[in-house]
């Protein structure tokens, strides 16, 4: 089948969720190239300017997830005993438990995956501000996509919340500094979460030669 | 190692079908047992949102409730529908719309799972609280893997697909 020559020399863009071919045009700034199969932004047109927040919020949320897993998030205490939480001692209690599955899963998707994720959007946004193409940047376009699903820290700040609940019932909980740093990863995963599916379908990643879908 | 799309779809439909079959025990069987000043309690998923309702709080135990009995289920019961019209040209941009529904709200069902290891940290205080896992969560885990996986290895493409 031959197409109009307009069509063929035009460059063709694979859709990331449904992988159809799509029809590149130029994008004016904040533009996006819409997938006419699954209503996919595939491609989009970030000023310059708009490309700093991400990369500011990646490097704090990677600075707030090392506070996170050094300092307690709360004391429980029971006639006058007290026990401190920190995210690895949940970890440590259900491998010394034999749950080594729930263990893993718990340091995987709470502390793993997020790590995972800030540092390849902060090395994504690095490369974007700076328009820089350093080594390994479409490895990291892959990771970040891939660990996003599994990025759980805003699941984990809920569960706590809850487990603060349920504790309350039994003794006296109190919180401490790691629950406000718990808090502001929880904050800086949802909103870099949003920043990234721009950033990964941003125009100038396929300008600097790095296209995820080949 | 690159799986073939066929062996993608049949994978799914497996891990789908895993995942729905052990639904019913991983909310019949215990997650935890929790031991405060010598009253043990043994908890169930169902049993944890039926404690903090009766606690005076509807809110958590409802946000608890949906994200961890209704959205496996929901989560699950959507991949079975995608996955049973896979290779009809039925409904595939609503398919393709569910799909991404599913990878966006699925993983709120681990809710459950990092509440025990919240507790499991703090319950370490030997006869006056303790707070041991149960073999409970190991299939509530499973199940969660299953729609985790299968959701991963049923790629959108295939919604697209003929055969």
């Amino acid at each position: 089948m031959e197409y109009p020559k307009e069509i063929e020399t035009r460059k063709w863009v694979i859709c990331p969720f449904c992988e159809a071919s799509c029809l590149h045009r130029e994008l004016l700034p904040n533009q996006e190239l819409i997938c006419e199969r699954c209503d996919t932004t595939v491609l989009v047109h970030i000023p310059e300017k708009s490309l700093q927040p991400p990369f500011a919020l990646s490097l704090t949320g990677l600075l707030l997830l090392l506070l996170a897993n050094t300092t307690p998030i709360l004391t429980f205490e029971v006639v006058g005993r007290s026990q401190s939480d920190y995210m690895i001692t949940g970890i440590i209690e259900l491998f010394r438990q034999g749950y080594w599955l729930i263990g893993l899963l718990v340091s995987f998707c709470g502390i793993i995956a997020p790590a995972v994720f800030f540092l390849c959007a902060f090395y994504l946004g690095f490369a974007l501000v700076l328009n820089l193409r350093p080594p390994g940047l479409k490895w990291a376009v892959l990771a970040l996509r891939s660990v996003r699903p599994w990025n759980l820290i805003p699941v984990y700040s809920i569960a706590t919340l809850v487990a603060v609940v349920k504790l309350k019932m039994l003794g006296e909980v109190n919180w401490q500094v790691g629950a406000r740093f718990i808090l502001g990863v929880a904050v800086m995963s949802i909103l870099c979460e949003q920043f990234s599916v721009r950033q990964i379908a941003n125009e100038q990643l396929r300008e600097m030669g790095v296209n995820p879908e080949e | 190692m690159s799986l073939s799309d066929r062996s993608r779809v049949n994978l799914s439909r497996a891990l789908v079908v895993t995942g729905l079959i052990l639904y019913i025990p991983s909310n019949i069987m215990p997650v935890m047992t929790m031991s405060i000043v010598g009253k043990v309690d043994a908890l169930t998923v169902l049993g944890g949102v039926h404690e903090l309702y009766d606690s005076g709080l509807p809110l958590i135990s409802g946000v608890v409730f949906l994200a961890s009995f209704v959205l496996p289920f929901a989560k699950l019961a959507a991949l079975a529908w995608v996955l049973f019209l896979h290779g009809t040209p039925t409904l595939r941009r609503e398919r393709g719309k569910v799909f991404k529904i599913v990878h966006l709200i699925g993983s709120w069902s681990m809710i459950d799972i990092f509440l025990i290891a919240v507790l499991a940290a703090v319950g370490q205080l030997g006869a006056l609280a303790s707070v041991r896992a149960e073999p409970g969560c190991i299939v509530f885990a499973v199940v969660l893997l299953c729609s985790l996986v299968a959701a991963e290895i049923y790629k959108p493409r295939l919604i697209w697909e003929d055969f």
